[in-house]
């Protein structure tokens, strides 16, 4: 079926994934390097490795405040968007009506907008309610951004969501809270659970936001690009290091719990 | 020739389903239109029709998932437009089945009487009746049913629709995904569920084989609008109309106009036919004669038929339990079958003399 | 299911709460940019003053700030057509090539996303830098060490490629996901050569995803700022940080507000152009 030809093209296809692929781990590694060196300043090659400075970091009290609100703004943040997020994707997917149309693309203008402008955008507007910027401002910002990236993550399931169900549901004498708990519900789950793992490192990671609508109170990657900036110190690869694999450690555990789940079903 | 409904000289029982004058409108079409129908108390009513005639638009009205924009439909003489689905003692089977694919096949059973509040231990016991009454495996109780075949998750969607004991039950071209041996054992068992439960069944389908083995009664739908009901017998025998007549199988049509010197000109085969105007047709000068093959037969002799003509024979094809000829006459082609147990042999360009009786023909405004 | 006339439709009642959130959190905050926009320079008197010297200053000839706006929309531009160059064939091998491999390629690919983008630039100060990954290589290999890439125009546009590459990469394969196999198959049945069943059968019908990566990329990247400030140095001040500079030092809500008016102008009409030609059913569900 494949010719010479073609079979070549793939493979320089596959050669060109692999290389942007290495490319994209290359600052990664490299901050994973300079947490682990053990001078103040960063040379490569390394002269000394040591796990100081991740010491240094996970015992810094400033650190664990640090840690504490972006967990706190996170946790919120995810709570709040998978609700708006998936009644939003109903509407986006699954029930037609008069303005739809419109309101998909409404939905869409937040994620088509520089991060950095909305976070000013919303100072002004904070400012004129004569609010505070505090890390539960913060969260108000997070959620402008992350909700409609949430919708359209659970949209996209909803869109393969069969309706006929509800309707079988409803012939065979279901009231709209049964259907909703017992069809609606456990067919999206995944779907929820996916917006919520996006909700969450989103969230985490986010600097522009934070850092216009955080006031006083600083997250991770506040603190990251403030000690960028002046005050560099190799707990900042460190801190960003570990920031990395906690996303992959999130990330590995949602995995493997998916796949458990389908594999306990499977042998049902 | 024949009525638009006719009723037939069993005994009628009462009906439990009326529709009067329903119509449904949508925007910039309108679905359905004048239908008046009685549907008797534990018959299996089929609706046939083309794509786009209303059938399903029926269903959806009667399973109240849709409402009529005007006209009556009643249960047992209570009026019943808004009844809300979950309300009403109907369950409809879908095309789709419509199984919850993250439920087992116990559970998918269990479901209506979950939602009625059985407690466990019943509604197990009930399930797995049911599954016996389905010809299904008990072991499936707890079995994912998308891993179930095909067939299997037919009968736990029937299982389903009876666990509540439903008066009515709707079915929405349930066999159409199937394949003809899979339909064929299907069509038996739902006959016979039919038979052994007493529920009245209204099913919709647009293959009139389907139609023919299962039903009591058989409304066909064209445009929105019912064309005729009755048994298959008299469907098949005395369609109201060429469109019935087509719809349940192959024709031969011929179109005639008045001639002066006598009887019926039909230009494509060059020949006159003799036969008498039905009543409705009265002052017609153009009819159209339409002939089932079967009722088309080759002239032995000795043999005579109210019509003959005579033509070329040019094909044959075996249709399995009979053989069927295309005869060319004039400039038209006929169709004649035969059973296959016919003894004689025709060969390709053999000129031969069919004819039919008109007492075996439609005769149709033009 | 018969509709009762009173009650709002389903979908409007699921819709509200979004719609309600996103009016108190997007569209007011943007109104308030409108106001400063045209407040008196240099003050706070917003919706009390109209003026319009802050738009006048953002495009006078004379002075810096359409400079800004001129490297912002160049660079954006530049970033825009790599990245579609870049991203074509990575979107084509996960749509076509991987099988069932691509989910798990796809993650690798939006696991950046994740991790602050703050750090993965630093990452790349620290392999460019006087000292760092790729100097100590260099030197190690025997050669003289790396040249001074660092804070210069050229590696803002490299930042910009790293940072947006998931933002091109997604909606196009996405878009490349909607041309059907069995179509290329019988153009090239019917004798198609490869280049032209791409451009007479695939890139037509993944055109609407081409288009949203196109301009979401476009989009981001117009409105960035933590390439310049990192990699570039001083060598790029984006329309951005000109924005920021305004909010924070030289206390001139009124300019930025301005300044931040015509990028949203300007994002603002390409993306409801953009989404306007897009049938958004289609794309995300196939439908």
């Amino acid at each position: 079926m494949y010719d010479q030809a073609q079979r070549r093209n793939h493979f320089f296809i596959r050669c060109w994934v692999t290389f942007v692929l290495l490319l994209i781990y290359l600052p990664i590694t490299c901050s994973a390097l300079a947490s682990l060196s053990k001078s103040r300043y960063f040379m490569f090659p390394v002269r000394q490795y040591s796990f100081e400075w991740w010491e240094k970091t996970l015992a810094s009290m400033e650190i664990k405040t640090l840690l504490g609100n972006s967990l706190a703004i996170a946790t919120l943040v995810t709570l709040i968007a998978v609700v708006l997020a998936f009644f939003g994707a109903l509407a986006f997917a699954r029930y037609d009506w008069k303005g739809r149309k419109l309101y998909q693309k409404l939905l869409l203008l937040p994620i088509f907008f520089p991060q950095a402008v909305l976070g000013l955008a919303l100072l002004l507007w904070l400012n004129a309610l004569g609010l505070m910027p505090s890390w539960k401002t913060a969260v108000f910002a997070h959620l402008v951004w992350i909700v409609p990236v949430v919708t359209l993550v659970i949209a996209i399931k909803v869109y393969s969501y069969d309706a006929t169900l509800e309707d079988a549901a409803a012939d065979l004498g279901a009231n709209r809270w049964q259907i909703f708990r017992e069809v609606t519900l456990p067919l999206l789950w995944p779907g929820i659970w996916s917006g919520a793992l996006f909700a969450f490192l989103l969230s985490w990671g986010n600097f522009p936001l934070s850092l216009y609508t955080a006031g006083a109170d600083s997250t991770v990657p506040k603190w990251l690009y403030s000690k960028m900036v002046a005050g560099y110190t190799p707990m900042v690869p460190a801190l960003g290091t570990m920031s990395t694999l906690g996303a992959i450690v999130v990330l590995a555990l949602v995995g493997l719990l998916v796949l458990s789940l389908r594999r306990l079903r499977q042998a049902n | 020739m024949s009525n638009a409904m006719l009723n037939t000289p069993e005994k009628i029982l009462p009906p439990v389903l009326q529709l009067v004058d329903v119509h449904r409108q949508f925007d910039d079409f309108t679905a359905v239109s004048g239908i008046t129908l009685d549907i008797r108390e534990g018959e299996f009513l089929t609706i046939v029709g083309p794509s786009g005639s209303g059938k399903t638009t029926m269903l959806k009205m009667l399973a109240g998932m849709d409402a009529p924009s005007s006209g009556n439909i009643t249960l047992r003489g209570e009026l019943i437009n808004h009844l809300p689905a979950r309300q009403r003692p109907t369950a409809l089977v879908f095309q789709s089945l419509a199984l919850f694919p993250h439920k087992s096949v116990g559970e998918n059973i269990e479901f209506p009487l979950k939602v009625r509040k059985m407690p466990a231990a019943q509604r197990k016991e009930r399930a797995l009746e049911l599954l016996r009454m389905l010809r299904l495996p008990e072991h499936y109780y707890s079995k994912n049913v998308m891993q179930c075949s095909g067939g299997e998750r037919q009968r736990v969607a029937l299982a389903r629709a009876f666990a509540y004991d439903p008066d009515v039950l709707l079915f929405d071209e349930p066999l159409s995904a199937l394949d003809y041996k899979l339909k064929k054992v299907l069509e038996k068992e739902l006959k016979d569920l039919h038979r052994s439960t007493g529920k009245t069944f209204i099913y919709i389908t647009h293959s009139l084989e389907e139609a023919m083995v299962m039903s009591d009664r058989i409304a066909v739908m064209r445009g929105g609008r019912i064309v005729q009901v009755g048994t298959p017998e008299t469907i098949y025998a005395k369609p109201a109309d060429d469109f019935v007549a087509e719809f349940f199988g192959e024709v031969n049509k011929f179109a005639v106009s008045f001639s002066h010197a006598g009887g019926w000109y039909s230009a494509e085969t060059g020949q006159i036919f003799q036969f008498e105007l039905p009543e409705h047709l009265a002052s017609a000068t153009q009819a159209l004669v339409v002939v089932r093959p079967e009722y088309m037969h080759l002239v032995e002799p000795g043999q005579h038929y109210d019509n003959q003509l005579t033509g070329t024979v040019f094909n044959e094809y075996s249709l399995g339990s009979r053989i069927q000829f295309q005869v060319r006459c004039g400039s038209c082609s006929v169709l004649v079958e035969v059973p296959r147990t016919w003894a004689g042999q025709l060969r390709a360009g053999a000129t031969v003399s069919i004819g039919f009786n008109i007492a075996d023909a439609l005769v149709a405004g033009a | 299911m018969p509709l009762s006339p009173l009650k709002l439709s389903a979908g409007v009642r699921c819709a509200s709460p979004v719609l309600l959130f996103l009016l108190l959190g997007f569209a007011a905050p943007l109104l308030m940019v409108v106001g400063y926009a045209f407040a008196e320079p240099k003050s706070f008197e917003v919706f009390s003053s109209f003026s319009l010297s802050n738009f006048s200053a953002a495009l006078d000839p004379a002075g810096t700030l359409w400079m800004s706006f001129a490297w912002s929309i160049s660079l954006a531009l530049l970033a825009t057509v790599l990245l579609a160059l870049i991203a074509y064939p990575i979107a084509y091998a996960l749509s076509h090539l991987f099988g069932k491999w691509s989910s798990l390629v796809s993650i690798l690919f939006v696991f950046p996303l994740f991790i602050s983008e703050n750090v993965r630039l630093y990452g790349w100060v620290q392999f460019l830098v006087k000292g760092g990954v790729l100097d100590g290589l260099l030197k190690m290999l025997g050669m003289e060490g790396t040249p001074a890439l660092l804070y210069s125009p050229e590696i803002t546009l490299l930042g910009m490629v790293y940072v947006y590459l998931p933002f091109m990469l997604f909606p196009m394969t996405l878009g490349l996901s909607m041309v059907p196999r069995d179509l290329i198959a019988a153009a090239a049945d019917l004798g198609a050569s490869r280049l032209m069943i791409w451009r007479e059968v695939e890139l037509p019908l993944a055109m609407p995803g081409i288009l949203i990566g196109l301009l979401l990329t476009f989009v981001l990247s117009v409105g960035t700022v933590a390439e310049a400030k990192i990699l570039g140095g001083q060598s790029v001040i984006t329309v951005v940080h000109d924005i920021e500079i305004a909010f924070t030092y030289a206390q001139n809500w009124p300019l930025g507000a301005a300044l931040a008016l015509i990028l949203v102008l300007i994002i603002g009409s390409l993306t409801l152009w953009a989404l306007s030609k897009i049938d958004l059913d289609r794309m995300l569900g196939g439908r």
